[in-house]
C-alpha cells in the first residue's frame, strides 16, 4: 500500500517536472521575487520624481523593471501554480491560466509602458519619465484589476 | 398637518452632501484610473476623512432633521413607514438606513483607504502605522467596499427617481434649496448655529489632520551619495 502511494507520488512528480520543468513552489517564489524588486525599482523611481531628480538612479530602477518585463514571466506560470505558497500564498486568480487573450493584453501593454520608461529615463527628463511613470503603473493596475485576487 | 414652507436641511449639510458627491465621485474616478491619478485618490480620501468627520459631528449638533437620532430607522419608525403611516419631514425611515449604510460604509472606506497600499506606487499617508501585511487585507477589504458603495450609491439615485417619477415627490430640489414645500409632519429645522458649526468644522480639521500622516515622523534621511556604495 504504502509502496504504491510511493510509487504514485513519484510518478506525478515526475510528471509534473517534465511538464513545467520546475516546481511550482520555485516558481511563485520567482514570480514574487521578480515582482517585488519592480516593486523597489517603482519606489525609487517615485521618489526621484518627487523630490530631487538623480538621472542615473532612476535610469537604474526603469533598466531593472525594463529587463524582468522583457524577461518572459510567462512562463513562471506554469501547470498547478494558480495555489501554492512561494514567499506568501500566491494570489493569481485562475482566470490568468485561462484567459489567454486577456492576459497577453495586458502583459504586453506592460511590456510596452515599461520598455518606453526606460527609453525616457535614459532621456533624464524628469517631466517625461514622471508622465510615462503614471502610464506605467497604469499597466500594472489592469493587470492587478483583473488577474490578482484579494488578500486573504 | 400643515403646507407652508419649511426649513429641512440647513446649509452645512446641503453644502456637506454636494460637496461629498464632487469628492466620492472624484475618488471613484481617480481610484479606477490609477497611475499618476492615485496621488490624488490620496488626496481626496483625507480630504474626505474632513468631510466625513463634520458630517458625524453635525449628526449631534446639527439642526433637527440632519440629526442621528432625528432619523434613526427604528423597527417601529420602519414598520409605520411600510404600512404606509410615516407622513414626518426629513430623511424617511427607509432612506435613513440608506443613509447610515452610505455614512457608514464610506468611513470605513476612506480608514481602509489611507492604510492601504496598491503594491505598485501608492501607500496611504497613515501607511506607516501598520505592517505590510495588515495593510494587504485593508486594500483587499478597500476593494470591496468600493464595489459595495458603487451599487448603494446606485440604489440611492435610483431611490430618488422613483421618487421623482412614480411618487411625484422631488427630493433633489430641498437638498438645493433648504425648504420643504408641501404637507408633512414636523417643525421647521431648529439649532444649530454657529457654535455648533464651529465645534463640528474643528473636528473635521482634526479629522483632517490626523488622515495626513503630517504628524507622523519622518523617515530617515538618505545616505548622501558619498556614502552610497559604488555597486
Amino acid at each position: 500500500m504504502k509502496a504504491k502511494a510511493l510509487i504514485a507520488v513519484l510518478s506525478l512528480t515526475v510528471a509534473g517536472s517534465a511538464l513545467a520543468d520546475m516546481k511550482v513552489e520555485d516558481a511563485i517564489k520567482f514570480r514574487q521575487s521578480a515582482y517585488a524588486t519592480m516593486g523597489w525599482s517603482m519606489a525609487r523611481i517615485k521618489g526621484n520624481v518627487e523630490g530631487a531628480y538623480n538621472k542615473d538612479e532612476v535610469i537604474k530602477a526603469a533598466n531593472v523593471i525594463q529587463a524582468i518585463a522583457n524577461s518572459g514571466m510567462g512562463a513562471l506560470y506554469v501547470p498547478g501554480s494558480d495555489k501554492g505558497k512561494g514567499w506568501a500564498e500566491t494570489r493569481v486568480k485562475p482566470e490568468l491560466f485561462t484567459d489567454k487573450d486577456g492576459v497577453g493584453k495586458v502583459a504586453m501593454s506592460f511590456n510596452k509602458e515599461a520598455n518606453e520608461l526606460a527609453k525616457v529615463a535614459a532621456t533624464g527628463d524628469a517631466a517625461a519619465v514622471k508622465a510615462q511613470f503614471g502610464k506605467l503603473g497604469a499597466a500594472c493596475k489592469a493587470c492587478h484589476d483583473d488577474y490578482r485576487g484579494d488578500k486573504k | 398637518m400643515n403646507s407652508e414652507r419649511r426649513r429641512l436641511w440647513d446649509l452645512p449639510t446641503r453644502f456637506f452632501h454636494w460637496l461629498l458627491v464632487l469628492l466620492v465621485a472624484a475618488a471613484i474616478i481617480t481610484g479606477q484610473l490609477g497611475g499618476n491619478l492615485m496621488v490624488w485618490h490620496g488626496r481626496l480620501g483625507v480630504v474626505l476623512a474632513g468631510l466625513l468627520a463634520f458630517r458625524l459631528a453635525w449628526g449631534f449638533v446639527g439642526s433637527t432633521y440632519a440629526r442621528f437620532c432625528q432619523f434613526a430607522p427604528t423597527p417601529s419608525r420602519l414598520r409605520a413607514y411600510l404600512t404606509g403611516q410615516w407622513q414626518g419631514l426629513g430623511h424617511n425611515p427607509l432612506g435613513a438606513l440608506s443613509v447610515f449604510a452610505l455614512l457608514g460604509l464610506l468611513t470605513v472606506q476612506v480608514s481602509t483607504g489611507l492604510l492601504a497600499n496598491d503594491d505598485i506606487a501608492f501607500v496611504g499617508p497613515l501607511y506607516d502605522l501598520i505592517d505590510k501585511e495588515l495593510s494587504n487585507q485593508l486594500t483587499s477589504l478597500h476593494h470591496k467596499i468600493g464595489d459595495l458603495l458603487i451599487i448603494l450609491i446606485g440604489l440611492h439615485v435610483a431611490a430618488i427617481m422613483f421618487y421623482a417619477h412614480v411618487k411625484k415627490k422631488n427630493l433633489v430640489k430641498p437638498m438645493v434649496t433648504g425648504w420643504h414645500e408641501g404637507e408633512a409632519d414636523g417643525e421647521s429645522a431648529r439649532g444649530g448655529g454657529a457654535l455648533a458649526l464651529l465645534l463640528a468644522l474643528l473636528l473635521a480639521v482634526a479629522a483632517l489632520y490626523g488622515a495626513s500622516g503630517a504628524w507622523l515622523p519622518e523617515p530617515p534621511p538618505a545616505l548622501p551619495a558619498a556614502q552610497v556604495p559604488a555597486w
